[in-house]
């Protein structure tokens, strides 16, 4: 009887929870997650944003040059950046479906406001 | 422009392999990956991702010790009797003495390319025994551990005969196609990023990456052909199976890469991020 009521208690708790795979992820998650962007493997971002990280495959993101880029310039990088140039080390995250749209959104917000 | 260099060497390498001449593909690469480490000694790209990084060297001599009971366990897999008495040493020249930097090598009578787990079956299945699975730690993984030890310091010296060429070949278009979700090729990483950090850890360069294998990581052996299945994962890309042709053949193709260098078998390493 313990035994169901504690069952029923989990069912009843998770109903009424949000399951963490239905709320969407931060601009930072999708960037550390290794099945999202990940992008902190290859970049590092600036001191106090985000988790600090050694890796230089990629540019340093830095809010200035963000923003120079341009939103539309950000976005079309992150979709498929082999179409600007075809020996990029990028993953084409929207050409892939790594990223969804809006997944994409957020992350050229994060970008574009980066200091 | 280092990106339109790479392009333009994995065109030259196409066409250049339509003759097949693994020997003009190795020294381009080698000249190539020289020119672009110019920090690097010849014998350091042996030590592969830990040839950038003194942290990781340090930590390699300090855990030195973990390959120890590894190596002992492969020697008693090396040397238990089979069902007729024979061993795994009987099948071997020198007992497996200096034969790691061998493999893998084309077999004349099977007609194929066979790396050094599948020369380990080869013998168990002559003698009628129960294959090892190639992902078995203490079976196959100590085994390699304890024979390829056995060839410390000697230089790798692949061969790769006319016969064999195709599978070359093959191993290199593996290395340099891009595959999986995530859109990379072998050689995105480890040629034209080599030296580079990747989520905290130098990219190891492509000539140098199979001197050093097993590695001992959490205290058990780790193959290479299993380390290159961990990064076709993080690729995005369905792994070969291990001992699949498709890993026979990279492995052939990197192994001949790294032709020259010294064998250092049961690195440590630290614990896969």
């Amino acid at each position: 009887m313990k035994a169901r009521a504690t069952v029923l208690g989990a069912l009843v708790l998770a109903a009424a929870l949000p399951a963490a795979a239905d709320r969407p992820l931060s601009a930072v998650e999708l960037f550390v997650q290794r099945d999202k962007g990940y992008c902190i493997s290859c970049h590092q971002l600036p001191a106090g944003v985000g988790p600090a990280s050694t890796s230089n495959v990629g540019p340093r993101l830095e809010g200035a040059r963000m923003r120079a880029l341009g939103k539309a310039a950000i976005r079309a990088a992150i979709v498929d950046p082999t179409a600007a140039n075809a020996d990029t080390l990028m993953p084409p995250y929207g050409r892939h479906r790594i990223l969804d749209d809006q997944e994409i959104d957020r992350i050229v917000e994060f970008l574009n406001g980066l200091p | 422009m280092a990106c339109r260099r790479l392009a333009a060497l994995a065109l030259a390498m196409a066409a250049s392999c339509a003759i097949a001449a693994p020997e003009a593909v190795r020294k381009e690469i080698v000249d190539r990956l020289q020119k672009q480490l110019p920090q690097l000694s010849g014998a350091e790209f042996a030590l592969g991702s830990a040839a950038f990084d003194d942290a990781l060297r340090a930590k390699i001599d300090e855990n030195a010790g973990d390959a120890a009971p590894i190596v002992a366990a492969g020697h008693k897999v090396w040397t238990a009797k089979f069902r007729d008495g024979r061993s795994l040493a009987n099948c071997f020249p020198n007992g497996g003495r200096r034969i790691a930097g061998n493999y893998p090598q084309y077999n004349a009578r099977l007609k194929r390319v066979v790396t050094l787990e599948m020369a380990i079956n080869q013998c168990r299945k002559a003698h009628k025994e129960a294959l090892f699975d190639p992902t078995d730690a203490a079976t196959m993984g100590a085994a390699l551990a304890y024979v390829r030890s056995l060839s410390n310091n000697l230089k790798v010296a692949v061969r790769v005969p006319p016969a064999a060429e195709a599978s070359f070949e093959n191993g290199r278009r593996m290395y340099f196609t891009r595959m999986g979700q995530r859109n990379f090729a072998c050689a995105s990483c480890h040629l034209q990023g080599a030296g580079e950090r990747f989520d905290g850890t130098a990219l190891s360069p492509a000539i140098g990456q199979a001197t050093h294998w097993p590695v001992i990581r959490e205290a058990a052996p780790v193959t290479m052909q299993a380390r290159v299945r961990e990064c076709l994962e993080l690729m995005g890309a369905a792994p070969f199976a291990a001992g699949s042709d498709e890993l026979n053949d990279l492995e052939y193709f990197l192994s001949y890469l790294s032709n020259g260098l010294p064998l250092k078998a049961n690195v440590w390493r630290p614990k896969a991020p």
